[in-house]
């Protein structure tokens, strides 16, 4: 609309005598100026005179860079900051947004700088374009094979790569289109203006936010729109009643009326409010549960774990054990025999994973001492200490149990296995392993009586339904094992750099035959199903944000229309395109910043309410008593980045609009 | 300030032509004026209602581009200078009256006089001087906190006329500027207007239906049809 073609209009001899009709029958309209005040779009400019053009090719270029430039730009950041300056995933994830994005911006600014406009269709031709690249891609898989980044997003098929893809694109495309509205804003009249004073004063007016506005709004969104929407109600009621009362008296009421673009910059604030509200408080909960989780996944297992290639090749293991706490990071090691066998008490069997572990040790590693509830992890040295349950001699399973020669071995186990076999502390329980003697008939499962020493509660269904621990000593004679373990497990300082340490535990043992996994490549699946429903649920929850900001995108169209005469009036006193934009940009961006501080207090409320008083959960479905919060800082950045991101945007298009408007129209509408 | 007369006249306007395209019906507002204005002169432009008057202070007044023809100002062709320094140009030189004052509604009568100096970026405080000197030199240095909707027809107009000649621009352009108000009022402002001409040395183009208005000034032109007679 509005943009400055060249139309010359028909070859016309200057000023012919035209018998002209229209002119007079306009003039009979009493009327000052020419014809009908509404004027056809496209009549006015004129010929030959400067207006840059349309589509500039040199800023599309520009921006096809930007866009692909900072797709690209986004994983070499990322390993760069996190391999290289060793900086925590996190950190390094956001500083490498931060440079694509910044990356993005400046070529779309110098693209604005080159087309002498906002380059809105070059962003949208160079969004195209990576649409057309990202399907070229889908389509043929070989061309992606060779890309490191896409390896993560790889795993989880074509259509998670198009769209990972496709969502990179278009953030990257918005970042280039942000930096090309900013720099227009910024550089628009020629030269440097970053003054917003005036633009800022017209806007106040324009949005008549009082403190007192606000503070309705305010109460009337925490207090969950009902309550609040009552009392608005009510206290309308009771100027309804004063005005009946002074016009029976015949005086003066004057009713304060709320003009409707008020009412619709409330609605907005109330919109973007409400979606920062969700949106905060949903992740804080979902972060909560991603730590408690981890914390229990971590708690219950180590951060990583020291392997052997081969089988049954990790001998020699107090040495190794001594290497490794040797290395730096490393806080404790233990080590383990892993095997999976099925355990049998009467008439229950149920298979389980059980490890051989050092009563000692692994307590630098993992809580199991701490998760025990029932009964003593010291009673698998000492097995003649377990009381024996009244059931251990009238269970007729094991057939063994009368020689009492030498105490049965303890063997501790989770609270949900101990459930599923009906046995409790000194119950005798069976453990039958494939792998037992050789018979006549080839090997043949061993079996042999346990006397349960223990029982732990993790909080994790997986682990209470399937581990069971045994002494090291007795496992490695049970299961043959000799003096070689499966491995070291492994505690490291700080969770997030267990990685790093891993590597320098295989470095530190000269490398093979030892191999190490830290925790999240042993849960993988797990933490990166977290991650992409957390990722969806942003999305989705983000919808809000966007919805709310589709409302200030038509509150400042009905703003821009109440306002056209004033629009008229500031061109008229020279106030330059940038200018008038910077007017509505500013209100657009008041009311994100408004909404987004009201989310963000109700939000970070809302957490802290969940977290104090605590909404319980039913455990048995959970594994946690209460709904779990955890605030973070970075997270509630985040939400603030995109909601105020998306008011910004939200504003281009009314700003515009503005901007474009015709002062002749403003000032003949009337 | 009337150093630059001597080399090329203030404004020269050169078979200035207008068109307007109403879906597929044409409309010729203006059909060719050729015009010189000295600095300094007063001049008052009549005519019937839809003969252009308003359309040609548009165009002086870089509102409007035409559809042919020039305006050039100390010789210069301003519509050359593209959006951006068209807008600076009206902040700098121009100062527009319209007939229906135009001021803005929420804002006080110093705020809206303040708004060019402050749209110049102009800092707040030296704006707010500016704007209090112009309203006292219209006579409303006691009603610097009114807003229009307070104010008399009068004092709006006047209001408007301290808004147009704040930042002292060159060419004050003046659209029917006592069309609304009564013979009185309307005559104050004309004196204040004829007073202004001649204290400030400010060239001014008024539109008027005002004969009496007309007569007075000194030199009158007349738009008939799109044509100066």
């Amino acid at each position: 609309m509005g943009e400055p073609k060249t139309t010359a209009g028909p070859p016309d001899a200057p000023a012919p005598p035209h018998p002209g009709p229209l002119p007079r029958e306009a003039g009979e309209s009493g009327k000052p100026g020419p014809p009908p005040p509404a004027s056809p779009p496209g009549s006015g400019p004129g010929a030959g005179h400067p207006a840059p053009p349309v589509f500039s090719v040199r800023a599309f270029l520009l921006v096809a860079i930007g866009t692909f430039g900072a797709v690209a730009v986004a994983p070499i950041a990322a390993t760069l900051f996190g391999d290289r300056l060793a900086l925590s995933g996190t950190v390094a994830a956001g500083l490498a947004a931060l440079a694509a994005a910044l990356f993005g911006a400046m070529l779309g600014a110098a693209a604005a700088a080159v087309a002498r406009r906002l380059a809105f269709y070059e962003v949208a031709a160079a969004a195209l374009l990576w649409a057309l690249a990202v399907a070229l891609v889908a389509l043929l898989p070989g061309l992606r094979a060779g890309s490191a980044a896409l390896q993560p997003l790889e795993a989880q098929g074509t259509l998670v790569v198009v769209l990972g893809l496709l969502g990179a694109g278009l953030l990257a495309a918005t970042c280039v289109f942000s930096g090309s509205t900013l720099a227009y804003l910024a550089f628009g009249t020629g030269r440097l203006d970053l003054s917003v004073s005036y633009e800022l004063f017209v806007a106040r007016s324009h949005l008549r936010l009082s403190p007192r506005t606000v503070a309705a709004i305010f109460g009337i969104v925490v207090t969950g729109l009902v309550p609040g929407l009552l009392v608005a109600l009510v206290w309308s009621l009771v100027r309804d009643a004063r005005e009946r009362r002074a016009y029976r008296r015949g005086e003066l009421f004057r009713r304060a009326r709320m003009p409707a673009t008020l009412l619709m910059t409330l609605i907005s604030i109330g919109g973007v409010a409400i979606g920062v509200w969700a949106l905060t408080v949903v992740l804080s909960v979902m972060s909560g549960f991603e730590a408690d989780l981890k914390r229990k996944i971590l708690g219950h297992n180590a951060h990583g774990m020291v392997l052997t290639y081969g089988q049954d090749e990790f001998d020699g293991w107090r040495g190794v054990r001594e290497k490794v706490l040797g290395v730096k990071g490393v806080a404790g090691a233990t080590p383990f025999l892993y095997n999976e066998v099925m355990l049998s008490a009467g008439q229950n069997l149920t298979g389980a994973i059980l490890k051989g572990i050092d009563v000692d040790t692994v307590g630098t590693v993992t809580d199991l001492p701490k998760n025990v509830e029932d009964g003593d992890l010291s009673w698998l040295r000492a097995p003649e200490k377990i009381p024996q349950g009244g059931r251990a001699g009238a269970e007729p399973g094991a057939g063994e149990a009368p020689r009492k020669a030498r105490p049965l071995p303890g063997i501790v186990i989770g609270r949900e296995l101990a459930r599923a076999l009906r046995v409790f502390v000194g119950d005798q329980v069976s453990v039958v392993s494939p792998f037992g003697d050789l018979g006549p008939a080839g090997p043949q499962p061993k079996s042999r009586p346990f006397h349960v020493a223990a029982i732990f509660y993790s909080g994790m269904y997986e682990y209470d339904s399937k581990f069971a621990y045994m002494d090291l000593a007795e496992g490695q004679k049970f299961f043959g094992a000799g003096e070689t373990i499966t491995g070291l497990e492994l505690k490291v300082d700080d969770v997030d750099t267990a990685r790093a340490v891993m590597g320098r535990v295989v470095f530190a043992l000269g490398g093979w035959p030892f191999r190490a996994k830290d925790w999240g490549e042993l849960n993988r699946s797990l933490f990166s199903a977290l991650q992409m429903e957390k990722v969806v649920m942003a999305v989705i929850l983000g919808f809000i944000v966007l919805v709310a900001s589709f409302i200030i995108v038509a509150t400042l169209i009905m703003l821009v229309l109440e306002k056209t005469r004033e629009i008229a009036v500031l061109k008229s006193m020279g106030a330059g395109v940038p200018s008038v934009m910077k007017i509505f940009v500013a209100e657009g961006v008041i009311i994100g910043a408004v909404g987004t501080a009201f989310g963000l207090i109700l939000g970070y409320g809302s957490c802290l309410l969940i977290d104090r008083v605590g909404i319980p959960l039913d455990p048995e479905v959970y594994y946690i008593s209460n709904l779990p919060v955890l605030i973070e800082p970075a997270q509630f950045a985040l939400v603030t980045l995109a909601a105020l991101a998306l008011s910004y945007l939200a504003t281009i298009y009314p700003a515009t609009k503005a901007a474009r408007l015709r002062p002749v129209d403003g000032l003949r509408a009337e | 300030m009337s150093a630059t007369a001597a080399a090329a006249p203030f404004v020269r306007i050169e078979g200035l032509a207008k068109t307007y395209l109403m879906g597929d019906r044409r409309l010729d507002v203006l059909r060719g004026i050729d015009l010189e204005i000295a600095e300094g002169e007063l001049v008052a432009l009549t005519g019937p209602s839809g003969a252009g008057k308003s359309t040609f202070l548009h165009l002086l007044g870089t509102l409007d581009v035409p559809t042919r023809g020039r305006v050039l100002f100390d010789g210069e062709d301003v519509f050359e200078r593209g959006e951006e320094g068209l807008a600076s140009f009206r902040n700098q030189t121009i100062g527009f009256v319209f007939q229906s004052h135009h001021l803005l509604p929420e804002f006080t009568a110093l705020e809206n006089v303040m708004m060019p100096a402050l749209v110049r970026r102009v800092p707040r405080g030296e704006a707010r001087r500016l704007a209090a000197e112009m309203l006292g030199q219209v006579g409303l240095g006691e009603r610097l906190e009114h807003r229009p909707g307070e104010l008399s027809g009068g004092e709006q107009q006047r209001v408007a006329l301290a808004r147009a000649l704040c930042l002292g621009p060159r060419l004050l352009l003046a659209d029917e500027p006592t069309g609304n108000l009564d013979p009185q009022t309307a005559d104050g402002i004309h004196a204040l207007l004829a007073d202004l001409n001649a204290r400030l040395s400010i060239t001014a183009v008024v539109v008027t239906h005002n004969e009496r208005l007309a007569q007075a000034l000194p030199r009158r032109l007349r738009i008939v049809e799109g044509r100066l007679v």
